[in-house]
Order: C-alpha cells, then sequence, then structure tokens
C-alpha cells in the first residue's frame, strides 16, 4: 500500500514537471497557441450554426430538443478533450514514433512504456474543446430540465471519467498496430473521426450505423448515452454503466495489444 | 557480468520491385526476405573491463546493443547480465544499465537539461543526497555548467553527447553500454568523453561497451576488442594480440640526402617480393615504405636502405591499428585464423 502511494506520487510529479513545461511553451509560441484556439473555435461555431438552422426547420428531433443537442455536444467535448490533454502522444506512436525508431528511448526506462510515452506531452490545444464543451453544457442546463441531486453530479464525473477512457482505448489499440506495421496513425483517424457521431441521438442513424457507435467502435457511449440519462432517458445501469464497461473492455484489449506489439517493436536501421 | 551465447537476430524485409507498379504489386502480395543482422555471436565480459565492440557499417553492432539492452527481442540464443536478462522484467533490468546511442538523443527534446535530470532522478527513484552528490561529479567530468539550463533542443552535437551520457550514468548504473558515443565530435570534446568514461570505470567498476569507427577511442580506453563483420565474430582478443596476429605492417619513413641515389632502391628484387608485400610512395620529400616484418625483418630493411643512400632522417613506425583494421575490413578474415 505505501509503495503504491509512493509511486503514484512519483507519477504526478512526473506529470507535474512535463505539465510545467508545455505550459512554459504555450507562452513562448503564443500565436501559434491562440491561432489554434482560434481555428477550434471557429469550428465548433460552424457546426452550431448549422445544428441551429436544423432546429428553426423542426421543433425537435425525434424528441431532443436544440437545448438537449447542445447538451449532448457540450457533454462530448469534456472526454474528448481530457483524452487529448493528457494522452495526445499515442497519436505520434501511430504517425512517427515507432517508424523513426524513437520508441528505443522508451525501452530503456524502468516505468511502464504506455506511462512514459504519455507522461512526456500535455497537450494545451485541448483546453479549447473543454472550454468550449463547459460553455455549451452551462448554456444548456437551465434549459433542459436537469435533476443537478449530489448523486448525479458524481455519476457525471464517474461517466466523464470513464468516456475518457473510450476515446484513449480505442487510439490506444489501434496505434499498437503501428508495432507491426510501422505506421497506423491513418487507422487511428479513421476510427476516432467516428466520435463525430456520438454527438448527436443514435436513433437518428439507421440500425447499422447505430449499432456501430454503440457496440463495435462504442463511440456513443462517450456523449449520447450518459448524456441523455442525465437528460432523463434509459437508465443509469446500461448508459452510465455500459460507458464504465466499454472503457474497461477497450483499454483491457488496447493495454493488451500495447505490451504484444512492445515485444515485436523492430526498431530501426541507424 | 555478460553472458552472450548464440546471440540472433533476423529482421524480415519486404522485398519490393522498383517503381509504382512494384509497390503496388507488394502491397497485394508482400515477398518477405529474411536477413540475419547478428548471426550466432557469443562473448563474455568480465566485471569491470571496458570492451570495444567494432566492426564495419551494417556489421551488426547496434543490433547486439539494442538485444543487450532490451529494446529487441532476440531471434534465438541467450544474453543475460548481471544474472537478469533484459526482454524478460525488463524494468527491473534497465534500472541497472546506462544506455547511450550517439546517433540519436534519448532526452526531451523541450526540456531544460537541468528538468531532464530531475525526471531521470524520479523514474530512477535516486534520493537527495546521493543525486547532488551525481551531479556533482558529472557536472565536474562532463563539464555540464555551460549548458545546464538550456532546452536540449538548443545544445550543439557534443554538449548533447555529453548530456546524454550524463544521463545514462545519474542512476549509477553497474553496465554501461555506448553506442559510438564519440561520433561527429571533435577531439576536445572525445577527450573529455574518452577521460569519464575512465574515470567511472576506475571509481565504480563500471563495465562498459562501447561501439564506435574511431580507433583512438579504442587504443585509449579498452581492454578488450570484439570484432563483428556480417553478423559473424571475426577476432575477440586484447589490441596487442590484434595487432600481432594480423599486422606486422610497418612503415618505414626517410628522407634521403639524395633523391638520385635513392632512386636506386630496388625493395623488390632485393627480398624478392611481390606487390602485394610492399608499397612505396614517394612525395618528393619523404618517402615511406610499407612492408611486413614477418617477410623481411625490420633490421634488414633498415641495413639495405641505409647502404644503398644516404638519409637526413629515418624511422620506422610501428604497426598501425587503423591499417590493420582497415585490411580485415576490406578483405574480410577467417574467423578460424
Ligand atoms: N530495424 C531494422 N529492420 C530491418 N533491418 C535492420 C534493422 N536494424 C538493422 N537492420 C539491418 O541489420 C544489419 C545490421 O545493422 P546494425 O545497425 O546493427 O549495424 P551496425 O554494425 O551498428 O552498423 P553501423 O556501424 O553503420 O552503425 C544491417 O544490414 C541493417 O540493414
Ligand atoms: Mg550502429
Amino acid at each position: 500500500m505505501k509503495k503504491f502511494f509512493k509511486k503514484t506520487h512519483r507519477m504526478f510529479k512526473l506529470h507535474r514537471i512535463f505539465i510545467k513545461q508545455d505550459l512554459k511553451r504555450l507562452m513562448e509560441y503564443k500565436v501559434d497557441f491562440l491561432t489554434g484556439a482560434v481555428g477550434m473555435l471557429l469550428t465548433q461555431a460552424i457546426n452550431l450554426f448549422f445544428l441551429s438552422i436544423i432546429f428553426s426547420q423542426i421543433p425537435d428531433l425525434k424528441g431532443y430538443t436544440f437545448e438537449k443537442i447542445i447538451f449532448i455536444y457540450g457533454f462530448s467535448l469534456l472526454p474528448k478533450a481530457i483524452d487529448h490533454l493528457f494522452f495526445d502522444n499515442l497519436w505520434s506512436i501511430g504517425y512517427f514514433i515507432i517508424r523513426k525508431g524513437d520508441f528505443d528511448k522508451y525501452l530503456t526506462r524502468p516505468v511502464s512504456t504506455l506511462f512514459a510515452v504519455t507522461v512526456e506531452k500535455f497537450q494545451v490545444d485541448a483546453f479549447g474543446e473543454l472550454v468550449v464543451g463547459i460553455a455549451f453544457l452551462c448554456v444548456s442546463i437551465p434549459n433542459v430540465n436537469l435533476d443537478v441531486s449530489f448523486l448525479n453530479i458524481l455519476l457525471f464525473i464517474v461517466s466523464v471519467f470513464f468516456a475518457t477512457f473510450i476515446f484513449t482505448g480505442v487510439k490506444l489499440i489501434t496505434s499498437s498496430i503501428a508495432f507491426w506495421t510501422k505506421q497506423s496513425g491513418n487507422i487511428t483517424y479513421m476510427f476516432y473521426m467516428v466520435n463525430d457521431f456520438a454527438k448527436y441521438p443514435t436513433t437518428i442513424y439507421n440500425r447499422a450505423l447505430s449499432f456501430i457507435i454503440t457496440f463495435i467502435i462504442p463511440f456513443a457511449f462517450t456523449a449520447f448515452f450518459p448524456a441523455s440519462y442525465f437528460l432523463g432517458n434509459g437508465n443509469a445501469l446500461f448508459n452510465i454503466g455500459g460507458t464504465a464497461m466499454m472503457a474497461v473492455i477497450l483499454m483491457a484489449v488496447g493495454i493488451f495489444v500495447w505490451n504484444k506489439g512492445v515485444s515485436s517493436y523492430e526498431s530501426a536501421g541507424s | 557480468m555478460i553472458y552472450v551465447e548464440n546471440l540472433r537476430k533476423e529482421f524480415k524485409k519486404v522485398v519490393k520491385e522498383p517503381g509504382l507498379k512494384g509497390s503496388i504489386k507488394s502491397f497485394f502480395k508482400p515477398k518477405n526476405e529474411i536477413i540475419t543482422a547478428v548471426d550466432d555471436i557469443s562473448f563474455h565480459v568480465p566485471k569491470g573491463e571496458i570492451m570495444g565492440f567494432i566492426g564495419p557499417n551494417g556489421a551488426g553492432k547496434s543490433t547486439v546493443i539494442k538485444m543487450l539492452t532490451g529494446i529487441l527481442t532476440p531471434t534465438s540464443g541467450k544474453c543475460e547480465i548481471g544474472g537478469q536478462i533484459p526482454y524478460k522484467n525488463r524494468k527491473n533490468y534497465v534500472k541497472e544499465i546506462g544506455v547511450v546511442f550517439g546517433q540519436r538523443t534519448q532526452l526531451w527534446w523541450d526540456l531544460a537539461l537541468r528538468e531532464t535530470y530531475t525526471v531521470l532522478k524520479e523514474i530512477y527513484e535516486v534520493d537527495n543526497e546521493q543525486y547532488k552528490k551525481r551531479m556533482a561529479f558529472l557536472n565536474e567530468v562532463l563539464e555540464l555548467d555551460d549548458f545546464i539550463t538550456s532546452p536540449v533542443r538548443t545544445l550543439s552535437l557534443g554538449q548533447r553527447m555529453r548530456a546524454d551520457i550524463a544521463a545514462s550514468l545519474l542512476h549509477s548504473p553497474k553496465v554501461l553500454f555506448l553506442d559510438e558515443p564519440t561520433i561527429g565530435l571533435d577531439v576536445v570534446v572525445k577527450d573529455n568523453i574518452r577521460g569519464a568514461i575512465k574515470a567511472i570505470n576506475a571509481e565504480e567498476q563500471t563495465t562498459v561497451i562501447l561501439t564506435t569507427h574511431d580507433l583512438q577511442d579504442v587504443e585509449n580506453l579498452c581492454d578488450r576488442i570484439v570484432m563483428i563483420d556480417k553478423g559473424s565474430k571475426v577476432f575477440d582478443g586484447a589490441i596487442d594480440e590484434l595487432k600481432s596476429r594480423y599486422g606486422q605492417s610497418r612503415e618505414l619513413r626517410f628522407i634521403p640526402a639524395d633523391f638520385k641515389t635513392a632512386e636506386k632502391l630496388d625493395y623488390k628484387r632485393e627480398f624478392n617480393l611481390t606487390d602485394d608485400d610492399i608499397l612505396v610512395e614517394n612525395d618528393g620529400h619523404i618517402i615511406s615504405v610499407k612492408f611486413n616484418s614477418d617477410t623481411v625483418s625490420v633490421e634488414k630493411m633498415l641495413s639495405y636502405t641505409l647502404s644503398v643512400t644516404h638519409v637526413n632522417d629515418i624511422n620506422v613506425g610501428d604497426a598501425d591499428i587503423e591499417e590493420i583494421i582497415k585490411d580485415i575490413y576490406k578483405s574480410g578474415v577467417n574467423p578460424s585464423a
């Protein structure tokens, strides 16, 4: 137990050092950061604009009002942003770290490779998503008849936590493919993009697509299912328990594939 | 300390025919070819030894180092370092070793060097007391002070190499693996790094395996060399042994008092030699004669030369390790020789 605390303490200490340095870098490259932030805000604004156009034509979408959609949309940005903040380096694994043989250095350190890879990058760009997500939630909550009880706040935190690991798990599995194929960034990208569907009720999609985002690439559990529970639809066991279960399954598979991948890692020539 | 037995590493390589058509073909029907980078190598390094691991480009040195450091899993064979097997229980094993790849840094690109060492201190669980002492020592031998506050990305190659070596030594490893630690460095920095390796080896009996293409490193540092070529071991022993086994090559250099008479020198006829046995070069100032002291003794060479011409200066150079190794790399060698 004492050893566990010491280990956790050490992990936080390392996180702190790298977070500090990424924040420092943010200060150094203000222009780059601001450009990124503005670009992201524009994207979200355009999405919002189109949503409002759609809803100006129809009163609701299969029982979901504009405000409810904004709530789900805002919810979807939180786990995405947190995953982005802490596990962004997995993208680099699939795009170049393995191909260029740069994975060598993680193997000579006495910490888990997954920890070593993810700790060294704190993606400050994700603050934008976090801010927009929280803003959407704040705007929509007064208009959606939400039961703000202690239990619901707790469940909210729990579901954001597990939803984060659905993102991480998908990235982990697809990035690990690079251990065999040298490069898998585009595979990760393809799977990751499916999360765009998760911001809207699965009921608006046809059966096949709705099945895929519920059970195969279960991004529906990162936003629609947990968020609609708070909106008074569905039950905690499926909507939130499902989120937790999907996260655990994906992470377990991810860690397994990752470890298999590490032992077949081939490095690079020079 | 280090036992390596029949270590082997094969890489699968997709053979691709040239051009777009070839690419498409290999995409649908990949043809694999197996290349053997390391071909059943065995050696043993006792504790406290500095072993020079040499061989021409592509011989398999880095691949062996990567297997010994737990980066690659061997195809077959065994390696055991300090009682541990690198690719099993990796986290435990790497606490005991230090690794430097001269070709690429293992440090964090954007982190200031000082912070880099704080991170490593946490990773290796070095306690405060020990850390202070260690940093002071490393600072002294590697002169890190000038650039300790700079981010790693701004360091020059020589500074970065010193930073990397210091990083590999922070946790007082029992074994140090250095893959080309002097590549691309100026003479002063090379000297500095050699000094550090020597100091650490003397002070802590650190076992060192080092690959290099700079034979000064080998002559300066290594108790012993293992030479490999095309994945196989071709020599294993002390440098003197290499010299006496492969190289009786000597170089006689002299400045003749008078070039007219010097031209009368005909070593080939005098000693009955072929073109392979002797090489005479005359740059109009110094005459150089390369020969093998097995075929003609140094004494005979000297007395014949002096009997024909007067000289202003004369000397006979020692066996030159560089020449020997060049010969071996070029012509290959019979491992059982
Ligand atoms: N990751 C890899 N995948 C495929 N082939 C590889 C890989 N790494 C090395 N090789 C091949 O294995 C052989 C040995 O390479 P290695 O890098 O071990 O040589 P080396 O002795 O370190 O050479 P150098 O002195 O040039 O650094 C080469 O033929 C190389 O092409
Ligand atoms: Mg090499």
